[in-house]
């Protein structure tokens, strides 16, 4: 069970993350502020930590700073009620994996830190060929195919089937799915993403086939290999 | 009046200022003048000492005595000395009691104080004589003491009355705009306390403080301005939260009443809350957006690609909801923008357009004809938005009626314009009979 240092001073919110976590199946521990949360990270080793952008007295940019160059290199999502590309800039450049505005689902959280995990477990390889089941993604050629029938792809189809394929079995929500693929950080409202994955769905899910889009209720979308 | 504030003032430093640079000139142009004439009045009786002594010295020495007599009789205005000492410094002849000690013959003049043998000051000059003797030769200076004495007084009295004077004026003109900005302090107290509506005084003078209160005034009006529309916002934000809570509060009174709570219950209660967040999330990114660095992210951006990309973002969404979507826009219009909040605010105003033409209906984005006034346009054949409503947009948080059944947070019109704003834009909403016409002209005509 991964084991996850959730540092957020208040404590609904970090009674919220720590319940979501558990039902998600992590093991979470709560530090209330930076020192102590400082402290925590560096004295046992976490799989993951959550780290609150504001916290009492110090800037979650100091606290991450400062795990870093302590040489703690577990991956870190920050969490912020900043939602500006630049704060969302800053916290990435000082050493942050991923980054989420409050308020959030607890869906997304869970979502954020499976990626910045399994992404930290098993670094993006060089791979030329992507498969999931019997859907196969050529990155050279940037060809799709399914059970060997080709599917004819827009470029941006291309590009979020991409992403999906990479995170394969993970729950991508639709604000992970506009960020990576769009590279966008505003928020895209109304159901703008669902056209978009449906779009692909009803291209790849075609005739008898196992269907490997599955939808996640109230959080985004699954692309399942079992 | 504190007479240090006074002295504090520029108008006293400058005349103070001027007044010692008159006072010095003056005394400098006095000391010329009195250097000058008295060294020249001292000059020409040094020479007439001179020419008599030389007279009397070639006179044959038998004849000195008389020569010397006979000077002192005619000597009737008493205007010269005359002496004659014998070698050992006794007195001979003439009006001098005493060889005085610094005098020695043949030597430069010199100038004493009255004796009792001769009433004024006087110039001396001495010669010894073939015989032994001292000839003194003296010529009377008071007149000359009384110039040097006048010109001296002169100096100081006229240096001294221009110092005052020069103060005086100081203050004298001073005192006037420290009145004035006595009065304007007293203006922008009152307005700090929150009297908006006051203004600082304006003189009519047109004078360097008019100006000041005049630019003052425009940033007042501007404040009072800004502190309006945040109290209209403000208004509008209180009651476009309060309704989403209120029914969210009734729902979950009523859960707690009924004991079970139906899940589908709860969804409801959790999408009116949901309501009350995304305005948030929106109402800060307008937050965001007017706090940003305006030239931060700017670089060339091609309309056109913008047009695009929002275009394919949009053209499925649109087709869902049973709208046309099309786009079209010819590469070349660039402008110093930011792609990504340009992007943003394009696909705010196709969203808009999308959710509110509705099945059936028609949107178009594309870009002006005028190829040196890039233009955005994006035009849709719903309903539109009344005439009276079209200006409110530029409002901040502005939501309009439409809006209030609509899903989303209302504000896409406002993130819009506040991007636009941003980028010195302007967005004007037009009608195109029928439907909404939104377009971001990217270089306003300056107004």
């Amino acid at each position: 069970m991964a084991r996850i240092l959730v540092i957020e001073d208040d404590p609904a919110t970090a009674a919220e993350i720590a319940s979501c976590l558990t039902a998600g199946g992590f093991d979470p521990e709560q530090s209330f502020d930076g020192p102590a949360g400082l402290k925590a990270a560096l004295a046992e080793p976490f799989d993951a930590i959550t780290l609150d952008r504001m916290l009492p007295g110090c800037d979650g940019l100091e606290v991450l700073k400062g795990l870093r160059a302590a040489g703690c290199d577990a991956p870190v999502l920050m969490v912020s009620a900043l939602g500006d590309v630049d704060d969302r800039v800053t916290g990435l450049r000082a050493g942050g994996d991923d980054y989420i505005v409050k308020p959030f689902a607890p869906n997304e959280l869970l979502a954020r830190l499976e990626v910045i995990l399994r992404r930290h477990r098993r670094p993006p390889s060089a791979e030329l060929m992507l498969k999931v089941a019997d859907l196969e993604l050529d990155l050279v050629k940037r060809e799709a195919a399914r059970g060997g029938r080709r599917i004819e792809l827009l470029p941006m189809e291309f590009k979020l089937l991409e992403f999906m394929m990479r995170n394969a079995g993970q729950t991508l929500s639709r604000r992970m799915i506009f960020e990576a693929v769009w590279e966008y950080y505003f928020d895209p409202g109304t159901n703008l993403i669902d056209v978009h994955v449906g779009r692909l769905r009803r291209k790849i899910d075609v005739g008898d086939a196992r269907p490997l889009f599955r939808t996640e209720r109230g959080v985004g979308y699954t692309l399942n290999a079992d | 009046m504190q007479i240090r504030a006074l002295l504090r003032t520029t108008t006293f430093r400058l005349s103070a200022l001027y007044g010692l640079i008159f006072a010095f000139a003056l005394v400098a142009l006095l000391g010329l003048v009195y250097l000058r004439s008295a060294v020249y009045l001292t000059r020409r009786v040094d020479g007439i000492l001179t020419v008599e002594a030389d007279a009397l010295q070639r006179a044959p020495p038998a004849d000195l005595r008389a020569r010397v007599d006979e000077a002192l009789t005619l000597n009737g205005q008493s205007n010269n000395v005359f002496g004659l000492f014998g070698r050992d410094g006794a007195r001979i002849a003439g009006d001098l009691p005493a060889l005085p000690a610094s005098l020695t013959p043949g030597g430069r003049p010199i100038e004493i104080g009255p004796t009792s043998m001769f009433h004024a000051p006087a110039r001396l000059i001495a010669r010894r004589l073939a015989s032994g003797e001292v000839l003194v030769v003296g010529r009377d200076v008071g007149q000359l003491r009384e110039i040097r004495a006048i010109i001296a007084s002169a100096l100081i009295w006229s240096g001294g009355a221009v110092i005052v004077i020069g103060l005086a004026c100081g203050v004298a003109f001073s005192l006037a705009p420290l009145r004035r900005l006595r009065t304007l302090q007293e203006a922008c107290a009152e307005i700090a306390g929150g009297e908006l509506t006051r203004r600082l005084p304006i003189s009519g003078a047109r004078d360097e403080l008019d100006l000041f209160a005049g630019t003052v005034n425009l940033m007042i009006g501007e404040v009072a301005r800004l502190m309006g529309e945040v109290k209209g916002a403000t208004e509008t934000i209180a009651h476009d939260l309060r309704t989403p809570l209120t029914r969210a509060r009734a729902q979950l009174h009523r859960l707690q009443q009924s004991g079970a709570p139906e899940p589908a219950e709860i969804a409801r209660v959790t999408a009116e809350l949901d309501t009350v967040l995304e305005r948030f999330r929106a109402l800060l990114r307008i937050s965001e957006l007017e706090a940003r660095d305006r030239r931060a992210g700017f670089v060339a951006t091609d309309l056109a690609g913008v047009i695009g990309e929002v275009g394919e973002l949009y053209q499925p969404l649109a087709e869902a909801g049973g709208v046309r979507l099309s786009w079209s826009g010819a590469p070349g219009a660039v402008v110093e923008a930011d792609p990504k909040l340009l992007f943003e605010a394009v696909s705010n105003l196709v969203d808009n357009a999308i959710k509110f033409t509705g099945e059936g209906g028609t949107v178009s984005l594309g870009l002006g004809e005028d190829p040196a006034r890039p233009r955005i346009v994006v035009e849709d054949n719903g309903p539109g938005i009344p005439a009276a409503e079209r200006g409110a947009v530029r409002q901040r948080f502005y939501r309009g009626e439409r809006d209030r059944l609509a899903p989303g947070s209302g504000l896409g019109l406002s993130i819009a314009a506040a991007i636009v704003g941003l980028h010195r834009f302007t967005l004007e909403l037009e009608d195109a009979a029928p439907g909404l016409r939104a377009v971001i002209d990217c270089r306003p005509a300056l107004s």
